[in-house]
């Protein structure tokens, strides 16, 4: 695509590299720190977790074992892969390497499997902080201890009254993978239930 | 304003839990008065010495403060300085005092100490005998309004804020091993030993502080002041990170699968309009793997005459405002009890320096530790004596006291009068069950406690200490300890056995309680002064027999003839006395008269605090295409299409509706328009399968849709009727993309999933969205053509690119798979592009069709240009009862498919065969300017007398630039067989218009257009 194309994430509108200038130092006085990690390649894969002939295809193509259990999720240097059902997958690359995966995935995959490109139909917005428990305990139902919600588990749940799907990064950091037309809405409630604690945004 | 009760620190020590040193200026009822920091709005009134703080809701009778607690029927006062900050009925006994509070009484219009209705009250309640609800108001019903309005405005139940809200609340979601209610000496205890094995913990009370009755106890634990294992306790609890605590947090509802909503009040107490600092009130909502219950027990009154004059109180309360907020809240007390443990209240207010004119105890004798303290004090005993009415009206001035049988329910002597100006009395305890009851669970009768506990339960409840009541401190702290470790190990945490110290305490000797409740009069009830059971109803002893002797004898009847606990406090105070008298009236035990059940809420809870932070913007989700930010900046009015905001049309200056679409029309069929067609439906279907699935799922064949090539669709439910409709395109043999309405895109998606799953799994079929990946653009018009063909530079001649086609190219730069379909009648091109390059392409085809003029349009003019080709819209010109064949859209329904599909055996029914079925027409209105109403209904014959036999209605209509003449669809009975008959459209404005049926095709009816 020619040079000058240009690209929005989803949230381009709210600026958010503007308001990470206002921000400054976010490690003090924030209890909550966001940062869209925008236009990464997103892929939904499809296929039968208990065909061996799968799995492999997927290992040939990302180099990582599928993770099957349910609610994982697994990583590599070309790949992050979240269990999303028991036939579903999210996959998550660099972004503009989608094409190139999606290609090579049609390659190692025979049989019955769908891929279909869904980079452009969300994003991703990591949350951490002092306080981003306890702003995922105003938007979501889902226990947030880290008994029933490990680092590398991912969920997928309401948000408020959309949806999203939440791997945990940390004790106290989170990916969140919601859909664009939504966005906005996500970013409108991220302000007002972290308003307390104090929001720092980072690019 | 001085504090004439309240009274000095004891020696060094100050055992309240108020602070001296900061004093509080707050008005009630105009008049301004100190308090301290820890006061409840209650204690500080008493302190002044207010007396009246209300007038009732019948008889207009003065009213005081009763309760310390939950309870109060009486100071129920609207709180708040504006009409943006008051709040409607709190409780005085639960409101804490700030500086500059500002409270007025919601009850004694036009003010409580002079009363127009105080005179009119004694004709009312002649008037209003009990019933009155059905016997008054009931007749006639129409009235019921205005009845209303003057009830409210004499008895008050405060007033709604008339202006918005100006503070925020929110909700958070919590999950713990034991779930802990009330932080009194049973709930602390249970918390300590349930976080002592580990065990995640919350524990919720909804005063301002933890320790329940200890607060205001001065029974030593470990020999010191209760005061001091509570700061250690909460210390502990406060350290450990699995524990939370929650003061001022009501739980207010117990539901199903150990779900507990609770209101935290977070700003109320600080004063109004803190909206910066943090939201008013929050709702955690708790899911508990146990619950345990520890929410104590409520003092319950006797019944006696006048036993609402102010200075009647509970003598529960009238200690907790001595030992906890260091007022006294009279001068000369006499106590009336029926059992031990109220004797305390004399023994506090005599430590305090004021008088006791006399116990009035209803039991023949008690050898209790408690008499013997009285006794040691000077204080004047009397056994089997009870107070049977009060002299006062706006504070008592004396009592009489009168000799009783054992039995309780006859009095043996004469009357003594003496002078007081305070009466306390205490019949006992009752278990505050209402949470254990919200679940469903019925109450049981404790004949040894003479109150109902809570009964069996489905629930993971655990309950301990006065709830079950278990009074004595010693027990209820074992007890408390031993629920706690008990409920840990349940939850999955230690070893259900709490083997550290339990802390020591000496309970005073007691001997038994007496069961009574109602006080006998010489007079018959019915005669006898006015003795209260519920105050906030003015609900008395002689309207329950009243109730009983017109054959009303279930509680829940009674309840209902009377009015008793319906107030906002439930009943609290007055519902088991009621359910004595009526038992004994009946003569018939307590349990035999019903029980009594309650429903969240425990106490009222704010609309604000349920409605959390889903207001003003965040009502409801919003949801937006990539180009939002170009409709907002070029003028767009918008339209709701479920939860998307789309462009509805484009106003330029001074340009009224009606202008801007007929500019948008003519604009579209003479050069361009653009439409932003991003927030339809759109699903991958991918597998070997997808086409067979498609055949099934659609009317329409699908077997020999070729790459490259799309089709329109229409899908029915199993009833045959049309429930969605869209172009799918095939991709590749194993590859479709399906596109839906924008209403109907997730339900689709379900239903597609629903018959994937369950009835054809043998299908390999895989279903993904895809509507947020691609922004769609659709060109429009005869100069589509040209602007495309500036931005690709693959050919998209008619020769190379045919109707109906898709072709995948770049435009703008980026790659696109472009549509040649149609939903206008003209030549267009659906451009779709990966959603973070819809802004740029946008742009870039904006700019290329300046040229053409590319007018952008909205839903509005998509709506006219295609009912001009007669396309309907599914949910508009279709409500769920029209098939295929209703629209005349036979050509869209397969007769070949091997396998059947969804809707086409319900075609066969009897009554979707009939000739007189409504059918999708044109009509075109006599009068050519004329634009009938949508929904406007038809009739054959305008002469018919009304009601009228209707045989259709107007589905869409517009008037329509292009043709120069005002248009509708419709659908009419055996529409289509009467192409060029009349029909009439009587309107609710009287007239009745003319209109033709004609062929639901205005324009182009050969298609030539789209076809170039």
């Amino acid at each position: 695509m020619s040079n000058s194309v240009r690209v929005e994430s989803p949230l381009y509108h709210a600026d958010l590299p503007g308001l990470a200038k206002l921000s400054g130092n976010p490690s003090e006085n924030c209890g909550v720190t966001l940062r869209e990690a925008k236009l990464l390649g997103h892929l939904n894969l499809r296929g039968n977790a208990n065909d061996d002939a799968f799995l492999n295809g997927v290992k040939q193509a990302l180099g990582l074992n599928l993770p099957t259990a349910p609610c994982s999720s697994a990583q590599n240097d070309k790949a992050l892969v979240m269990w999303l059902s028991p036939d579903e997958w999210l996959i998550i690359v660099e972004g503009g390497l989608e094409a190139e995966i999606e290609a090579e995935l049609r390659q190692t995959l025979s049989g019955h499997f769908a891929v279909s490109d869904i980079s452009g139909a969300q994003t991703m917005l990591e949350l951490s902080g002092e306080d981003c428990l306890n702003l995922l305990k105003k938007s979501i139902g889902y226990d947030l201890h880290l008994d029933s919600f490990p680092v590398g588990k991912v969920i997928g749940t309401a948000f408020a009254q959309s949806g999203a799907h939440i791997r945990r990064t940390g004790e106290k950091s989170f990916q969140l993978i919601v859909r664009r037309s939504f966005s906005d809405y996500i970013w409108l409630w991220l302000q007002h239930s972290s308003k307390e604690y104090g929001l720092a945004i980072v690019d | 304003m001085k504090q004439i009760n309240r009274i000095g620190s004891v020696g060094n020590t100050d055992a309240s839990r108020i602070d001296r040193n900061k004093a509080f200026t707050f008005t009630f009822n105009d008049k301004s008065y100190q308090g301290f920091e820890g006061d409840t709005l209650a204690s500080a009134l008493l302190a002044n010495g207010v007396d009246v703080v209300g007038r009732s809701f019948k008889y207009s009778r003065p009213r005081g403060i009763i309760t310390a607690d939950a309870q109060e029927p009486n100071a129920i006062f609207q709180i708040g300085s504006t009409q943006a900050t008051t709040i409607p009925n709190p409780r005085a006994t639960q409101t804490e005092l700030y500086n500059g509070l500002t409270a007025t009484s919601t009850n004694g219009w036009p003010n409580v100490d002079f009363d127009l209705m105080g005179t009119l009250g004694k004709l009312g309640g002649g008037m209003m005998p009990p019933g009155f609800y059905y016997k008054t108001f009931m007749f006639p019903q129409s009235l019921w309004m205005t009845y209303e309005k003057l009830i409210r405005k004499g008895a008050g139940l405060g007033c709604s804020p008339q202006q918005p809200d100006p503070d925020s609340y929110d909700k958070m979601h919590h999950h713990c091993d034991v779930m802990i209610v009330g932080a009194g000496p049973a709930g602390l205890s249970a918390a300590l030993a349930a976080a002592r094995t580990g065990a995640r913990v919350i524990i919720a009370d909804e005063q301002n502080e933890f320790g329940g009755s200890l607060l205001c106890s001065k029974q030593l634990i470990d020999g010191d002041s209760p005061q001091k294992w509570l700061f250690e306790t909460i210390t502990e609890l406060a350290d450990n990170d699995q524990v939370t605590l929650l003061p001022r947090s009501t739980v207010f509802g117990y539901y199903d699968h150990n779900y507990l909503g609770i209101n935290e009040r977070r700003t109320d107490h600080l004063g109004e309009n803190l909206a910066e600092i943090s939201s008013r009130q929050r709702v955690h909502k708790v899911r508990a793997k146990q619950v345990i219950l520890a929410t104590g027990a409520h003092e319950r009154p006797l019944v006696y005459g006048n036993n609402d004059v102010p200075g009647c109180m509970l003598a529960s309360s009238v200690s907790t405002y001595i030992n906890r907020y260091a007022v006294v809240p009279g001068n000369t007390l006499a106590l009336m009890t029926s059992n031990d443990y109220a004797y305390q209240t004399a023994l506090d207010w005599h430590d305090a320096g004021r008088k006791v004119c006399v116990i009035a105890d209803t039991r023949p004798h008690s050898n209790g530790e408690r008499i013997r303290l009285a006794a040691e004090r000077g204080i004047k005993i009397l056994f089997g004596h009870a107070v049977i009415d009060v002299k006062g009206s706006k504070r008592v001035s004396s009592v009489n006291i009168a000799p009783l049988n054992e039995a309780g329910n006859t009095l043996t002597g004469d009357t003594s009068r003496y002078t007081c100006d305070t009466v306390a009395s205490s019949g006992g305890w009752s278990p505050v069950i209402h949470l254990s009851s919200h679940t469903g669970s019925r109450p049981v009768w404790q004949e040894d406690i003479q109150g109902f506990v809570p009964g069996e339960t489905t629930q993971e409840q655990n309950i301990c200490g006065g709830l079950q009541g278990v009074y004595s401190l010693a027990k209820v702290l074992s007890d408390g300890f031993n629920t706690g470790a008990q409920a840990a190990q349940k939850a999955g945490k230690g070893q259900g056995q709490y083997d550290g110290a339990i802390p020591k305490t000496n309970d005073l000797n007691e001997s038994p309680a007496m069961a009574i409740y109602h006080i006998p009069h010489h007079q018959p009830t019915s005669r006898a002064p006015k003795q209260f059971v519920d105050y906030q109803n003015d609900v008395t002893a002689a309207g329950i027999e009243l109730a009983n002797r017109e054959g009303f004898e279930s509680i829940e009847h009674v309840k209902r003839y009377t009015a008793l606990g319906f107030g906002t406090d439930q009943g609290k105070l007055g519902n088991i006395n009621g359910m004595a008298i009526t038992a004994n009236f009946l003569n018939k035990t307590i349990p035999e008269t019903g029980t009594t059940i309650f429903r969240p809420m425990y106490t009222p809870t704010t609309f604000g605090a349920l409605a959390g932070s889903d207001v003003k913007h965040l009502f409801d989700p919003a949801r937006f295409s990539a180009m939002h930010k170009w409709h907002l900046d070029n003028g767009a009015e918008f339209e709701d299409v479920g939860q998307w905001k789309r462009p509805w049309y484009f106003p330029q200056s001074g340009e009224s509706m009606e202008q801007t679409l007929q500019r948008e029309c003519l604009a579209t069929r003479n050069s361009v328009g653009i439409l932003d067609a991003s927030t339809l439906g759109k699903i991958d279907i991918q597998g070997k399968d997808a086409r067979e699935f498609l055949n099934r799922v659609y009317t329409n064949p699908w077997s020999k849709l070729a790459p490259g090539k799309c089709r329109y669709g229409v899908m029915c439910k199993e009833d045959g009727m049309v429930f969605d409709d869209g172009v799918t395109a095939c991709i590749n043999d194993n590859r479709f993309i399906m596109t839906t309405t924008t209403g109907g895109a997730a339900g689709v998606l379900q239903w597609l999933e629903l018959w994937h799953q369950t009835e054809w799994p043998e299908l390999e079929v895989y279903f993904s969205t895809v509507t947020d990946h691609w922004s769609t653009m659709t060109i429009s018009g005869p100069n589509s053509r040209k602007v495309l063909q500036k931005l690709t530079d693959t050919d998209v001649n008619n020769d190379n690119f045919r109707y109906m086609d898709w072709i995948e190219a770049e435009v703008a730069g980026v790659k696109a798979r472009i549509f040649r379909i149609s939903f206008t009648g003209e030549l267009s091109f659906e451009i779709n592009v990966q959603a973070n390059y819809g802004m740029h392409t946008w742009e870039v085809v904006m700019a290329a069709g300046e040229e053409f003029n590319i007018t952008p349009y909205g839903t509005e003019t998509m709506h006219i240009l295609r009912a001009e080709k007669g396309f309907i819209i599914v949910g508009q010109d279709t409500d769920g009862s029209v098939t295929p064949q209703d629209l005349d859209m036979n050509w869209v329904v397969g007769k070949k498919k091997e396998f059947s599909y969804l809707g086409k055996r319900s075609w066969t029914r009897f009554d979707n065969q009939r000739n007189d079925r409504k059918q999708m027409v044109g009509l075109k209105p006599k009068d050519p300017t004329f634009v009938l109403p949508e929904g406007a209904q038809i009739v054959f014959d305008k002469d018919q007398p009304i009601p009228m036999t209707m045989v259709g209605h107007v589905t869409s209509s517009y008037f329509s630039a292009c043709l120069g003449y005002s248009f509708a669809l419709a659908v009419v009975k055996g529409g289509l067989d009467r192409k060029g008959q009349s029909v009439y459209l009587p309107l609710a404005d009287g007239t009745t218009i003319e209109a033709e049926i004609c062929s639901s095709v205005f324009y182009d009816p050969k298609g030539d257009r789209q076809n170039v």
